[in-house]
């Protein structure tokens, strides 16, 4: 179906709600200091964003810097881990057989059904106490060579920290994936029937009608929701400072306590995230435009 | 009765009993915690994981990013005592004792003040520190009450930081009428006295001194004396004999030869360290 392009025009109706916010705003961050009683001083800042070390002569990043990678490489994976649960368990969903499709359903109720902090917790104490030694990513950090070092620091953060990034990945990657199963299932049960009949006509087995019919299409449908709930993955990613996971949110707070100018650094990090969710925005943005030029040249 | 229809309730039923599961098995890794010493544990893996919280000045961020402070001082040198490295485990003081007894480090060394509730859950050293802890009110809204009975009012509010029961206590016994509101940092608790929505907060020293200092036209001190007198103490798992022998006898070992003392003198009673976090 093409589309016609909105022309942006303004009007003035436009311009007399732009200027009618703008005042609203400049009205909100005057009164700011007369309910505020605080200094402001943003200079101590960009020290602790990167630091100069004496000996070498090098730039190095500081704590706020190092929680943004830890933050980054959270959301990354978390994402990928989050994704395939989610196709797994959505694909599982819409199975014909009652134990995958049960199997699925309670975890999806179970996650969906408890407050994120209290799954966290339950999650951090009970469960990855337990996966982080049988796993080994405990001492993992003795094991490692200097390249296979090199290379899980640049994948994973630093050694020592593994088992507390893990954690945070595994957290976040389940809690997120339930959210995702939901749709997936939404987007392969929104293809019609007729899809699956045709495909079995042809002699396709079902998972060759999965593969190649129903999947493709469903993927396309679901990219925005999923979009989405990847951007709310990358926010969520700061609940994980509740159990010291040493990302943005955690370190900021230690920033914070430090030096005792707490309004700086939030307003700082809030920036810091919405740069991340924005980005991320716009790829997806991206992503589903060259999807749906791909689709249209297809038919 | 279809097979399916007994198996799905059964399955369903057997799923749930996942966490319980859980809290069986974290049991059972507890068990094998306590069953050797954690002492042998560090010797074993050279290294001692020390659980702790930023609160200045016990440990803060200087900055280079590096941790320092009073208690950062003590762990450092209990671990050099023992010929281990040293690693901190940053954790939130409101889930600091849960990740103790899970095993996410050896000791908490954090400041913490013994009290009869948590020495229920864990177990504590000789006190290595004894904090006071002093009160900081808001000028505006408390400028004109009494000192202490003026505070007794259920209109006056009381911020503490969260978990930190000797402030609470104190509140609660002394004002009894007063409310109480947590938060989580300190930082944000006089932050809130500082604008004006409550009346005053509890903290150890020297915190009310030098927020007063910063902020002479919105906080005063009721009193200079010290409210209470905290114990602060290490914090290990229980059933450990070992680890509270070793630990308590390298605090005692340290009051004596006046290496605690020094220490804490220059933490809390001078600010020679405050342009090494750029404070003001």
């Amino acid at each position: 179906m093409p589309q016609s392009r909105r022309r942006n025009r303004w009007t003035w109706l436009d311009l007399v709600l732009l200027m009618g916010m703008l005042g609203f705003l400049s009205f909100i961050a005057y009164r700011v200091n007369t309910v505020l009683i605080y200094q402001w001083d943003w200079a101590f800042l960009p020290g602790y964003l990167f630091r100069w070390e004496e000996e070498t002569g090098r730039l190095l990043p500081n704590l706020l810097i190092k929680g943004l990678l830890t933050t980054l490489r959270l959301a990354v994976w978390s994402i990928v881990l989050a994704a395939v649960i989610g196709f797994l368990m959505g694909m599982m969903r819409t199975s014909k057989r009652l134990f995958p499709r049960a199997f699925s359903r309670l975890y999806v109720e179970l996650i969906r059904n408890v407050p994120p902090i209290v799954f966290i917790f339950v999650f951090y104490f009970f469960i990855s106490s337990q996966i982080i030694p049988w796993l080994g990513l405990d001492t993992l950090d003795q094991h490692l060579n200097p390249t296979s070092r090199a290379l899980v620091e640049w994948l994973f953060g630093p050694a020592s920290l593994l088992s507390n990034t893990f954690s945070g990945i595994f957290c976040l990657a389940l809690f997120e994936g339930a959210y995702m199963t939901e749709i997936v299932r939404s987007g392969i049960q929104s293809i019609p029937r007729g899809q699956s009949e045709a495909g079995m006509s042809l002699g396709l087995s079902r998972w060759q009608q999965m593969r190649y019919v129903i999947l493709p299409q469903a993927l396309q449908r679901v990219i925005p929701p999923l979009a989405s709930q990847f951007i709310i993955l990358i926010k969520d990613s700061s609940i994980v400072s509740l159990i010291s996971i040493q990302e943005l949110t955690f370190l900021s707070l230690e920033v914070a306590n430090s030096t005792q100018r707490v309004f700086e650094v939030w307003v700082f990090v809030a920036g810091l995230y919405f740069i991340l969710c924005y980005s991320c925005a716009l790829i997806f943005q991206r992503l589903e435009r060259r999807l749906n030029s791909s689709a249209r040249t297809l038919t | 009765m279809k097979p399916a229809k007994i198996l799905l309730p059964l399955f369903l039923s057997l799923l749930l009993m996942l966490p319980a599961w859980g809290v069986i098995f974290a049991g059972e890794a507890q068990q094998q915690l306590s069953s050797e010493s954690v002492i042998e544990t560090i010797k074993k893996r050279g290294k001692l994981m020390v659980g702790m919280s930023t609160f200045v000045p016990w440990a803060m961020r200087n900055k280079q990013g590096e941790l320092i402070g009073f208690e950062i001082d003590v762990a450092k040198k209990v671990a050099e005592d023992m010929g281990v490295e040293i690693e901190f485990v940053p954790t939130q003081w409101s889930g600091i004792i849960p990740a103790l007894i899970a095993g996410k480090f050896d000791v908490i060394i954090g400041g913490m003040s013994v009290t009869p509730q948590r020495n229920l859950t864990i177990n504590f050293t000789a006190p290595y520190a004894h904090s006071g802890m002093g009160i900081a009110a808001s000028k505006k809204l408390a400028g004109d009450y009494a000192w202490p009975e003026g505070f007794n009012r259920s209109d006056v509010i009381f911020v503490c930081r969260r978990g930190v029961t000797p402030c609470t206590d104190e509140v609660a016994k002394r004002w009894p009428k007063a409310k109480i509101r947590q938060f989580d940092d300190d930082t944000m608790a006089f932050q809130e006295v500082v604008n004006g929505n409550a009346h005053a907060t509890l903290s150890s020293h020297p915190k009310p001194v030098s927020w007063t200092y910063r902020y002479p036209d919105a906080l005063y001190m009721p009193t200079t004396e010290n409210l209470s007198r905290g114990d602060e103490a290490f914090g290990i798992r229980k059933g450990d004999p070992d680890a509270m022998n070793f630990f308590s006898n390298w605090i005692m070992v340290n009051t004596s030869n006046g290496w605690l003392e020094k220490r804490h003198h220059y933490w809390f009673k001078t600010m020679d360290w405050a342009d090494q976090v750029d404070q003001k």
